[in-house]
């Protein structure tokens, strides 16, 4: 039954996407409904459209949803959960102490967790150098404002 | 009407310019590069290097970015050819001869094959490019919204009736792509639509974060999957150059192939995969000896690589004369140029000839450099293809944070190309076509607008789909689209029912 999950997400996105279509204010200039007019038309095209997905994986429904088992086997789980959080981390710390150091930090931190730490010297080489070179780079050849 | 010598030659004097061939050289190179590294493929790396144009004159910008273009596509097809791995569709084809050539101790002259096809498939676009593209853009200009609406409509439809087996998919996957280009302030009206009251959301959700995070973010977590099984190639090279025989054998399919992949590229929608597939049945079916394909013949390699370069070059003429690109990766160069501020269409070039004309010049020096770089530099290139994927992805991250970065200031859009990311990931697992989607959130604002001016010309739907003659085959072709696959279905049903 797991296989039906992911069309009755994408019916139940369709109808919430339709139902705040309904809430776009009118216009007040022209016909006071344009702007809903193409919003209603791609949001019923999807509950169409995942409606006859669902009938699809319906027939399939006591097959295993085989599809999202990469994730979970060997070092996935661990390698995509520490990215999104290094990713995290320097989101928050990009404006704060500026790119230069807040990409070394990152850039050393995802080597660290996908190269392994025994390649620590390989790491850090490649972290802080390839930091300031993407900052020269954009930031003095492209004069692209960083932070 | 007619070609247009007068921008055609004062495009080649720019496109000489010391500064502009370096503009080439370095695209074609970077293109190259980072086109061939396992995993990426030529959309990841065109979204990934869009950033290194910003600030850069519109002119040695669009050059640029052109170069990363083919540049890339040419590094698909060496990742095709040396690890059976094609970086995109088009690339698909390159493995069918291609890897058993390497697995004979021939790579050298298989990349020497690929690349001297390519270029010879690129010359023939190029001057295909120079015929039609201004007839193709005079012929445009008649178009009103109801068949610009018909057009996209045919893209997008076409496209997704190309992600054989998933057509579903695709739609679902380009309804996506529509909504998310419905977000911001309405163009017409001035109204607030799906903001959620975020400021940062009113002007919409910038298309090149959603292309950089599905390609390049999405991408890397997906490789994430498998990247402690990934095995660096250790191929020998072998002879660089090509035999008198080997000559022999593919001088024929790459003349053959160059005009019928640019044809198929200028198709909206088509793309390279059908271009190199189409030039490479095509030669099969011609062969004396079509046994021998699949098996390392040169001509199984060569048709493919110079369907595909034309194709790839052909596609740039609906994306400049009518602002609709033909495939995934041509859609985020569509993205690439509307924000270089310029307006892909019939007035492209009446407005920018020069630009126009001294890129498709560029792209004949370009072509040219590609295959000196590709020939002489094999042994370089090849080195590249063993960078450990460990050290790469992380660096791609990287890339994807500057490039989203640099585009609006935004801290928002960090959270939005993490979000497309993890959406990509998913499309990737749960086996839904991308192209759709991306081809949707750039056309879709446009498609939006050009529907509302029919319907206010037109009264109804209806009567837009048979506002013109343009119209009516316009609507044709996008019922036809949709039904091909169901055809092709049929067919191969019957021919099983016979067998």
């Amino acid at each position: 039954m797991t296989r039906l999950v992911f069309p009755i997400i994408l019916i139940a996105a369709g109808l919430i996407y339709l139902l705040l279509t309904l809430q776009i204010p009118l216009s007040k200039t022209g016909n006071p409904h344009a702007p809903q007019y193409f919003p209603a038309l791609i949001g019923t095209f999807l509950v169409i459209i995942s409606s006859v997905y669902l009938a699809q994986e319906w027939k399939k429904r006591k097959e295993k949803l085989e599809e999202l088992k990469g994730l979970l086997t060997g070092r996935t789980p661990y390698l995509i959960g520490s990215s999104l959080a290094l990713i995290l981390v320097y989101i928050l710390l990009f404006e704060r102490i500026g790119f230069l150091f807040s990409t070394m930090i990152f850039l050393t931190s995802m080597l660290f967790v996908v190269n392994g730490r025994y390649k620590w010297k390989q790491n850090m080489a490649v972290g802080i150098i390839f930091s300031i070179m993407s900052w020269y780079a954009f930031a003095q050849l492209l004069q692209v404002s960083l932070p | 009407m007619g070609v247009d010598f007068q921008n055609v030659l004062e495009g080649l004097m720019v496109s000489i310019r010391p500064i502009n061939l370096l503009w080439v050289l370095l695209g074609g190179l970077l293109g190259t590069v980072v086109g061939m590294l396992p995993g990426l493929g030529p959309a990841t790396a065109v979204a990934v290097l869009i950033p290194i144009t910003f600030g850069m004159d519109p002119t040695s910008a669009l050059i640029l970015m052109a170069a990363i273009y083919y540049g890339a596509m040419y590094g698909g097809s060496r990742s095709s050819i040396l690890l059976n791995t094609p970086g995109d569709g088009s690339a698909i084809a390159a493995t069918f001869d291609g890897y058993p050539m390497t697995q004979k101790g021939q790579a050298g002259q298989a990349l020497t094959i690929s690349a001297i096809s390519s270029l010879i498939g690129g010359l023939c676009a190029i001057a295909g490019f120079i015929l039609l593209a201004k007839p193709l853009a005079s012929f445009a200009l008649r178009f009103g919204p109801a068949e610009y609406f018909m057009l996209m409509l045919f893209t997008l439809s076409a496209i997704v009736s190309l992600s054989k087996g998933n057509m579903v998919k695709g739609f679902i996957s380009m309804s996506i792509g529509l909504i998310l280009s419905t977000v911001g302030i309405d163009l017409q009206t001035g109204v607030y639509r799906f903001t959620f009251d975020i400021p940062q959301l009113s002007e919409g959700i910038d298309f090149l974060v959603v292309i950089i995070g599905i390609y390049a973010v999405g991408e890397v977590l997906f490789n994430f999957i498998n990247i402690d099984s990934i095995i660096p190639s250790n191929n020998k090279i072998g002879k660089k150059w090509i035999t008198k025989d080997q000559w022999k054998k593919i001088k024929w399919p790459v003349i053959r192939s160059g005009p019928l992949g640019f044809i198929v590229g200028v198709l909206p929608g088509a793309g390279g995969s059908i271009a190199s597939m189409l030039g490479y049945t095509t030669e099969r079916q011609l062969a004396k000896r079509p046994q021998t394909f699949g098996k390392g013949d040169p001509a199984g390699l060569a048709a493919p690589e110079s369907a595909n370069n034309a194709g790839s070059v052909g596609a740039f003429i609906p994306l400049l004369t009518m602002g609709v690109p033909g495939s995934g990766t041509t859609a985020v160069i569509l993205g690439a140029v509307i924000m270089l501020g310029l307006r892909p269409g019939p007035l492209l070039f009446e407005n920018n000839p020069d630009m126009v004309w001294t890129m498709v010049n560029s792209m004949f020096i370009g072509n040219i450099f590609l295959v000196i770089i590709n020939i002489l530099l094999i042994g370089v290139l090849v080195r590249i293809l063993n960078t450990p994927p460990k050290i790469l992805y992380p660096l791609i991250l990287v890339l994807a944070f500057i490039g989203t970065y640099t585009l609006s200031y935004s801290m928002i859009d960090f959270y939005i190309l993490v979000i497309f990311g993890l959406v990509g990931l998913i499309m990737k697992l749960m086996d839904f076509p991308i192209a759709p989607l991306i081809l949707a959130v750039i056309v879709g604002s446009d498609m939006e607008q050009n529907f509302r001016k029919g319907l206010v010309a037109h009264d109804n739907p209806f009567n837009m789909l048979s506002a013109s003659s343009v119209s009516i085959v316009l609507t044709i072709m996008t019922i036809l689209s949709v039904l091909y696959p169901f055809f092709i279905d049929w067919i191969q049903k019957r021919k099983q029912k016979k067998v």
